[in-house]
């Protein structure tokens, strides 16, 4: 066995290529951001600007084909840019893009040649982001059960609904949405996928008052919206994956999200960051580190976050080994929405009250640690909860019913 | 990155197997349980196979194995679980022998050793001061004219019952620590197992028993303690590859029966309370395995693996643990009637959950290790 990343010197070479161009091109305050709560307009423009010189280079979305905007570049070096860039707190792309990840990889296996050539280069290349439309206050962990409708009308579907926990601040020129163009069909065969441009009429957000913050963090935007949509003509070009055949493309869809590499192969900076802090704050009169108390805690800590890069090891070695699948994507991802409350409560058995401020003069680590206590919550939810990942291993591991391979791997 | 065994691994892998659904059965170690537990004639079936030698390099009759290439065999006499003095003889004792005895003594012992069945070696470290710490060493080696006199009792040593030699933790003269090798046949030496729900333990009574000091290991050596320390970090996770093999079986039990088991008309599998403990079995397998393997990596190609043992230690230790629960909850009734075997890994897991160690020690040494390594 052999569980060193290795890349051969060309590999090496192109990593060196990456790390000299971020540093010279990584705008100001976009480096390791001090205040993790807010982003300005600002500083949004400047992380779509990135994105767009990124793309000139192939590296925004390393894997898709050239001809579409992609980079026609291979894992290796896609996973080399996700860990520079990550050197610096920024995922790929450098900004709030969830729907242009899932759109895009979602159209490659089902969308028309038609199709690909008009959605897929202004996600690939940076010039529009999007946004998730999945949510509805009474579809969530039940997907299936959206009320949004889409009904056909001449060239167009007609939308009328509302979906809720949407992208970031900011706003987006497009959207990914699954909508009901069936209401009175059978359940998982009436449903559909869109591409919504968002400056259509009858297209309206307002801002959801939620307990985290971060509203253009990469992946893990804090700020959400309420989409209100009325009377939304959608051409039904837009329409991907056929009608009401929702449910499968369904099955493409959410296996990218539940499989998505979340774990950083950099190791873990929060734990640096609390580490940091034991060695200087004291309690009672003695640093934190000297606490047995502390030390059990912090061993415990090191472990759930030894575990998260374990296991997105064996899943990057699976997946590039072409390693038949079943339960590993949702395991990961069960461990790290558990570990996450975990930490949170070991931060504040470690930290007390310290955990919980992110006052400037005395809250810890620029507010990092704060704004953990409150994204160990809200990590429960995306993605599925927890009792969703469970569900997905039962079925994949064949727990009472038939084994169930993962759906088709994409990039 | 490879995480797959190589093809030599997967040999090994197969032929253990194989010798364990042949000799070790479920039905056989159950009989074997209930009538007097491990024999010798057991023992020299796996040394036949050239495993007593698997860490001992050729020059002294060994085959010369790495690390990984034991705990590919251990994971799958885990899945027995086997019981015996592999880990206690081939592993434990025999890496002690290799790190701190003379070359006289590796001479004599380690040939010895590799075949198997003349030298079984039986480490005896804790005592009724229950720990895993050089100061729970208290068995005083008192030296005169060459011999040193052994007094007093080692507890909970694994394996101690058809040992032929016991590796003794004692305390010289001038406090520090001395590791001897004595012929469980020394008049004063005393063996008797430990009977309840635990596998293969026994307490060893020194009552005067007179050792010629070339039986201290590195003769004159007074860093037995270090001796120890250093095999240990080489010779646990092995002992983890074996929790992880039973881990591993039992979690397949509990699966099979999840599925074959019905009750309200329907498989249980279909319950998700059910499914819940199985969720929660391959969970806790899967990261005992990853740990347990990642830090085998670094001890075969030489990388500081400190804290890399500790963690697999806590995790394999729990998993084989929470592991049985689950099972027992999954199996209920079925689970507790000897004959269909699954207490043999509970048992099994009880007793292995703090030898060499239990989670809590390990991880305060983890967090030990990682400020050594200046990680904290």
């Amino acid at each position: 066995m052999d569980f060193e990343l290795k890349f051969t010197p060309e590999l090496e070479g192109f990593r060196k290529k990456v790390q000299d161009w971020l540093k010279a091109n990584i705008p100001d305050g976009m480096e390791n951001p001090a205040d993790p709560v807010d982003l300005t307009l600002e500083g949004y423009n400047k992380q779509r600007a990135l994105g767009r010189k990124m793309a000139e280079l192939g590296w925004l979305y390393p894997t898709y084909p050239k001809e579409y905007g992609g980079g026609g570049l291979s894992d290796d070096e896609a996973i080399i840019i996700e860990t520079e860039l990550d050197r610096y707190d920024q995922l790929l792309p450098p900004y709030y893009d969830s729907g242009g990840k899932l759109a895009a990889a979602t159209i490659m296996v089902w969308g028309t040649d038609e199709q690909k050539r008009a959605f897929l280069p202004p996600i690939l290349t940076g010039k529009v982001r999007s946004w998730q439309l999945l949510t509805e206050p009474d579809a969530g962990s039940d997907l299936a059960n959206v009320k949004t409708t889409a009904i056909r009308d001449g060239d167009h579907y007609v939308v009328n609904g509302q979906k809720i926990f949407v992208g970031s601040a900011h706003g987006a020129e497009w959207s990914w949405m699954i909508a009901n163009t069936s209401p009175n069909g059978k359940r998982h065969e009436n449903l559909s996928w869109f591409v919504l441009p968002m400056d259509l009429p009858g297209v309206t957000w307002t801002h959801m008052d939620l307990i985290f913050a971060g509203n253009e963090s990469g992946a893990l935007s804090g700020y959400k919206n309420t989409v209100y949509l009325e009377n939304v003509r959608i051409p039904a070009f837009n329409l991907v994956g056929g009608e009401n055949n929702g449910w499968k493309v369904a099955g493409t869809h959410l296996e990218l999200e539940h499989g998505l590499m979340q774990g950083s192969l950099n190791g873990d900076r929060t734990l640096q960051k609390v580490f940091k802090v034991c060695r200087d704050l004291k309690r009672e009169g003695r640093h934190l580190l000297e606490h047995d108390d502390v030390r059990e805690e912090l061993a415990d800590l090191y472990i759930d976050s030894e575990l998260t890069r374990l296991l997105h090891l064996r899943n990057y070695w699976m997946r590039s080994a072409k390693k038949p699948m079943t339960y590993e994507g949702p395991q990961a991802y069960l461990h790290m929405k558990r570990a996450a409350l975990r930490t949170s409560k070991s931060l504040h058995k470690i930290l007390g009250p310290y955990a919980l401020t992110l006052d400037k003069e005395r809250g810890l680590e620029d507010g990092h640690i704060e704004v953990q206590q409150r994204g160990g919550i809200v990590a429960q939810h995306p993605g599925g909860t927890v009792e969703i990942q469970k569900v997905i291993i039962a079925r994949r591991l064949g727990i009472g019913r038939a084994v169930k391979e993962q759906a088709g791997v994409l990039r | 990155m490879d995480l797959s065994l190589t093809e030599s691994q997967e040999m090994l892998k197969a032929s253990a197997r194989e010798l364990v659904e042949r000799e070790f059965s479920k039905d056989n170690l159950v009989k074997k349980d209930t009538n007097g537990g491990f024999q010798p004639s057991d023992w020299k079936k796996i040394a036949d196979l050239g495993w007593a030698g698997l860490l001992i390099p050729d020059e002294f009759g060994g085959e010369g194995g790495s690390l990984t290439d034991a705990a590919v065999i251990f994971h799958e006499l885990g899945r027995g679980p086997v019981p015996g003095p592999h880990f206690s003889s081939a592993v434990l004792g025999t890496l002690t022998v290799l790190e701190g005895a003379t070359p006289e003594q590796k001479m004599s012992l380690l040939p010895r050793l590799a075949v198997g069945a003349t030298v079984v070696l039986a480490p005896a470290i804790t005592e009724s001061d229950y720990g895993w710490s050089a100061s729970q060493i208290q068995m005083k080696a008192a030296k005169r004219n060459g011999s040193y006199t052994l007094n007093g009792a080692k507890l909970f040593v694994q394996d101690a019952i058809g040992a032929t030699h016991i590796l003794c933790a004692a305390r010289l003269g001038s406090g520090k620590i001395g590791l001897f090798i004595v012929d469980a046949k020394t008049p004063g030496v005393s063996l008797r197992p430990l009977p309840g729900f635990t596998t293969g333990v026994g307490e060893v009574r020194f009552d005067r028993v007179i050792i010629h000091e070339s039986n201290l290991l590195g003769e004159g050596r007074e860093d037995g303690w270090t001796i120890l320390e250093r095999t240990l970090q080489k010779a646990i996770p092995i002992l983890c590859a074996y929790q992880v093999g039973g881990s591993e079986k039992v979690f397949e039990m509990s699966l099979e029966y999840a599925n074959t088991r019905v009750q309200f008309g329907m498989v249980i599998g279909r319950f998700q309370r059910v499914q819940d403990h199985v969720i929660e079995q391959v969970n806790q397998l899967d990261a005992a395995r990853w740990a347990t393997y990642e830090a085998l990596w670094k001890l075969d190609t030489g990388q500081p693996a400190a804290a890399s043992v500790h963690m697999a230690k806590a995790l394999a230790s729990e998993a084989y643990y929470q592991v049985c629960n689950a099972a027992h909850e999954v199996h209920a009734g079925l689970g507790i009637m000897r004959e269909y075997g699954l207490y043999l890994h509970t048992k099994m897991s009880r007793t292995l959950y703090h030898y060499l160690g239990d989670p809590k020690f390990h991880k305060r040494r983890l967090t030990n290790a990682l400020e050594a390594q200046g990680v904290i």
